[in-house]
């Protein structure tokens, strides 16, 4: 190329209006931090549940039965078996953090599927997958998962099924939205005029850019899953005892709440405390991404 | 417009003694959670009573900002920090919610460049319109209806009692921002803010909303603060015009003083960044300003401008800031300080072009249809009926027309992102018209790329600039080594001008003329002998226009790529274009060699799209004005006859309207479709006189 352009000066490059990366951002938001606090504090207290001085979850201490209130051995007490609520609640919280965040994944990948092929190919595709969705969504979720789970027995796995089969479709629906508009931004033009594969324009042009709703959707959804095991442990569809599980600790104390209210208000806290957490960092995430 | 009524308006308002709007070293900062940041650190100007003043700059240079201070709608974070605004006498900074309330939209309307953000889709236009006088006027329900459908009337939409019961988005773009204007003259404000008026608007439409501006305020004595990027529109609509860069004021005339002798060497380069009209492809090059508009904390010492000037000098540019000084008489001011020593250089000869004929054909295009199906009805939507044109091997067509014209359509036909419906669009020997982009063959796809109209929509946000460009090399070029790509990749980012470091930034981090840069590379990435380029500049300061369109006609010369160039941009079209099809409604009303189009015989289309163009060039002024009446027809159903025909200023009568036109042939190589005999056409008047070769020579 000749020097003679008249643009042949290279465009000074911006610098200053480098965008703050998207974690900065975040941790700049108190709502976030806070949420993520609550979350990473039984997030470490999980993790470090074996090593910690406690008493076995499942250990029943015959000398606490008679007085369950908190001692210098059981801080927060015992449950009316005896066993220690403190180490209840911490083992409680592996499972829960396990198997909330696990059925939520597998309802993001089921959904960012069906939201995927309704939203980018329209048609006879859309149709089929907004039925399926409707016909979902039209039950209560709760009666949803009383149904499946009353069928198939209470399991890790069944429950993840369930959560699967119940979030899917409203995943499905904020990817189709998305997908919607961001099919026809030019950069997918693009990519198809390079021969780019369907399936590459899905995962490397359109599923980054649906990243911040899905993750706020996610933070929500992984909320309202411990809300829900928490209530099939209400209801006894919980996990199987003697594991320690925070809903089924509600229920095996009720009938003593007037006596001992501390054995049935230490698990409530608990799932109300973490689930506050995964709220606050979805709206954390929200206001620190806004466009 | 008339010269003598904008003198005679410009006597007026200099011989009244205090300015009706009068803005004085106004200083606004918005103000973030660390840092402040001043966007207009000091800037004065006057609005004469009946004056139209002029607000022009590029995006980002506070234009906007100084506008909404005048409204008092900086927001949360825009503060007034010096300085004042006396209107009507009264002054308005610190003035309170209470009093400013009595000023805006009273005294002091505003007319948005977006009308339908501006109207409330939930309610009649008679509800919206009504309010104005019953809050300002305290007129009677039945009053406010009166004098609305008046005012409906006056803004010239047909039928006012009718639109009264309409919602806005019944309506065209045209007739909602006639409805906005009319909503802001209801109250009879003393001064209109017009922020962009036009911007969104075809040229046909624009064309006939300034006149009516133009009438309402002979009518009215109504002052107006236009503010725009438009240079051919301020031209033509203002007694008096500011040019503002990075926040100040750096030079005020009279029009007619700022556009034969522009003194700074912005406005200069300003000038030089747009295409004329008036002159001939090949006549004159475009020069683009080099660098970009600082942000507010890059701001040099002394001229803000001295980084990108050509007359740059250590001293005096570099010292002290530089205040606005007096340059000659009708209160021309510049802020420049070796302005009297400066003469603008003569504009650039680009090297003329050869003469076409003779090349191979590389694109034919024969009765090309492209129908949509309606969803849920049997009617279908014309985008392109019976088009054909054919481009030589190495040529740039231009392909030009109003919104909804089809040319879009056409050029997704051609890269491959829709299907023809008929018709055949052979590429060197094979046909496309069916084959979808995937179903091309790769050496098809990699022949016939695309450049794209948005920049913000061009690059993927959550990859990297260099992604794409990667992706394409590795896909087409055979590359497979990342020393081989990536040594391409920076050949390529040479190519636009850009330096190796933007490989790795995002999207977010450059500007629009970097992202459309980009977007070039990535079509030139495949070596490609094909470009369609949609409205490439169109969304692009008129700086930062110049120097990407120079560039893609630089590298299309270099690999004497074919290029499909599609705009609305008459003038741009002129200064890129070899040979030109005009369309309108789906159809080809037009075509020929660039300079067949722009001299008669003319299609009455031609004609009047060509007269609606407002430009700033001295040379391109022209004699009387073809307004269009109406708006394009709906492209369902359409009518059998012309296309053109219900809004034609020169129909024949039914013949227009049930018979397809003939395609007369004016020249070996110039086709008008029309139902007035060559001669007829032939003897019309040029829409321009000849073009001098340069307009502002001083």
């Amino acid at each position: 190329m000749s020097s003679v352009e008249p643009n042949a000066v290279p465009l000074a490059v911006r610098t200053a209006a480098a965008p703050r990366r998207a974690w900065t951002k975040l941790f700049r938001s108190r709502t976030a931090v806070i949420g993520l606090s609550l979350i990473l504090l039984w997030v470490v207290l999980a993790a470090l549940a074996p090593i910690l001085p406690l008493p076995s979850p499942t250990a029943q201490d015959a000398m606490a039965m008679a007085d369950p209130t908190p001692s210098a051995g059981h801080w927060l007490g015992t449950d009316i078996l005896g066993r220690d609520i403190l180490a209840r609640l911490i083992f409680g919280a592996r499972t829960v953090l396990v198997v909330a965040p696990l059925s939520v994944a597998v309802a993001m990948v089921a959904g960012i599927a069906l939201g995927m092929l309704a939203g980018y190919f329209g048609g006879w595709i859309e149709a089929l997958v907004d039925r399926f969705s409707d016909l979902v969504l039209a039950f209560p979720v709760l009666i949803l998962y009383v149904i499946l789970i009353a069928n198939v027995g209470a399991s890790v796995l069944n429950i993840v099924i369930a959560t699967t089969i119940a979030s899917a479709p409203g995943i499905g629906r904020i990817v189709r939205g998305l997908v919607l508009d961001l099919k026809q931004q030019e950069y997918v033009a693009a990519a198809r005029l390079r021969a780019e594969s369907t399936f590459y324009i899905m995962v490397f042009e359109l599923l980054p850019n649906c990243r911040g709703p899905l993750l706020v959707d996610a933070c929500l959804r992984i909320g309202y899953t411990i809300i829900t095991i928490g209530i099939l442990g209400f209801l006894g569809l919980g996990l199987p005892p003697p594991n320690p599980d925070w809903g089924g600790m509600v229920r095996e104390t009720t009938t003593v709440i007037n006596v001992w209210p501390l054995m049935s208000i230490a698990p409530s806290v608990a799932i109300v405390s973490l689930v506050l957490g995964f709220n606050l960092l979805a709206d954390g995430m929200r206001e620190a991404w806004k466009p | 417009m008339n010269v003598m009524i904008e003198s005679s308006m410009l006597e007026r308002s200099t011989a009244s003694t205090a300015p009706l709007l009068e803005i004085r070293d106004l200083r606004i900062e918005y103000r973030g959670r660390d840092e402040s940041v001043v966007a207009v650190p000091g800037v004065s100007l006057q609005v004469g009573a009946g004056e139209s003043y002029g607000l022009v700059g590029e995006s980002g240079c506070g234009k906007t900002t100084t506008a909404m201070a005048i409204m008092g709608y900086l927001g949360g974070t825009g503060r007034i920090t010096n300085g004042s605004i006396r209107f009507e006498g009264q002054e308005l900074v610190g003035a309170t919610d209470e009093q400013l309330r009595a000023i805006r939209g009273r005294r002091v309307a505003m007319v948005y460049q977006e009308p339908m953000s501006a109207l409330n889709p939930v309610k009649t236009i008679g509800a919206q319109l009504a309010e104005v006088p019953r809050r300002h006027l305290g007129a009677s329900r039945a009053e406010a209806r009166e004098l609305s459908a008046t005012m409906l009337e006056n803004v010239k939409l047909p039928d006012p009692l009718a639109m009264l019961k309409r919602y806005p988005h019944q309506l065209s773009g045209g007739q909602q921002q006639r409805i906005v204007i009319a909503m802001a003259l209801l109250a009879r404000p003393a001064l209109l803010l017009l922020d962009e008026p036009t911007t969104g608007l075809d040229v046909t439409v624009e064309a006939a909303i300034l006149d009516l501006i133009a009438d309402l305020r002979k009518q009215y004595g109504t002052s107006l603060l236009y503010i725009s990027h438009n240079l051919g529109l301020i031209a033509s609509a203002c007694d008096r015009v500011g040019i503002m860069y990075s926040g100040e004021m750096i030079e005020e005339a009279s029009t007619a003083a700022l556009f034969s002798q522009p003194r700074h060497p912005y406005t200069q380069g300003l000038l030089d960044c747009i295409p004329a009209i008036g002159s001939a492809k090949g006549t004159r090059a475009l020069a683009p300003i080099p660098g970009h508009l600082p942000l507010p904390h890059e701001r040099p010492k002394g001229c803000w401008f001295g980084p990108r000037c050509a007359h740059f000098n250590q001293s005096p540019c570099a010292g002290d800031s530089i205040p606005l000084l007096p340059a000659g008489d009708d209160r021309h001011q510049v802020r420049c300080a070796r302005w009297q020593e400066i003469v603008a250089p003569p504009a650039a000869v680009a090297a003329r072009r050869t003469a076409l004929p003779g090349r191979a054909t590389a694109l034919a295009i024969a009765n090309v249809s492209k129908q949509y199906p309606l969803a849920g009805s049997r009617r279908v939507v014309q985008a392109n009926e019976q088009v054909s044109f054919e481009v030589g091997k190495g040529e740039i067509m231009g392909l030009v027309g109003e919104s909804g014209c089809g040319k879009s359509s056409l050029a997704r036909m051609v890269a491959g992102l829709e299907e023809a419906t008929s018709g055949s669009i052979r590429f060197e020997d094979d046909e496309l018209a069916r084959v979808p982009a995937n179903k091309r063959a790769k050496d098809m796809l990699k022949s016939i790329q695309m450049v794209f109209q948005n920049p913000d929509s061009t690059l993927n946000p959550s990859h990297s600039v260099a992604w794409p460009i990667r992706r394409a090399l590795r896909k087409f070029g055979g590359f497979t080594s990342k020393a081989a790509i990536d040594k391409r990749l920076n050949e390529l980012l040479d190519l636009v001008r850009l330096p190796p470091e933007v490989a790795q930034r995002r999207p977010a981090q450059l500007s629009g003329g970097q992202k459309q840069r980009i977007a070039i590379a990535r079509a030139f990435a495949t070596n490609p002998s094909l470009i369609v380029a949609d409205e490439p500049v169109s969304a692009l300061d008129v700086s930062v226009q110049a120097a990407v369109v120079t560039l893609l006609l630089d590298i299309q010369k270099e690999q004497q790529t074919t290029l499909l160039f599609i705009s609305h941009d008459l003038a741009l079209v002129r200064h890129v274009a070899d040979r030109i099809v005009v369309m309108y409604l789906g159809r080809v009303m037009e075509k020929g060699l660039a300079e067949e189009i722009f001299t008669p015989p003319y299609h009455p289309y031609t004609e009047a799209l060509l007269s609606a163009v407002h430009s700033p060039d001295a040379s391109a002024r022209q004699p009387e004005r073809i307004r269009l009446t109406g708006e394009t027809p709906s492209p369902i159903d359409v009518p059998p006859g012309c296309r053109f025909a219900s809004r034609c200023h020169r129909k024949l009568g039914e013949i227009c309207d049930t018979v397809a036109p003939p395609v007369r042939q004016a020249s070996a190589t110039h086709q008008i479709a029309c139902h007035i005999s060559l001669e007829n056409l032939r003897a019309m008047r040029p829409v321009f006189e000849k073009a001098l070769p340069e307009a502002h020579t001083s």
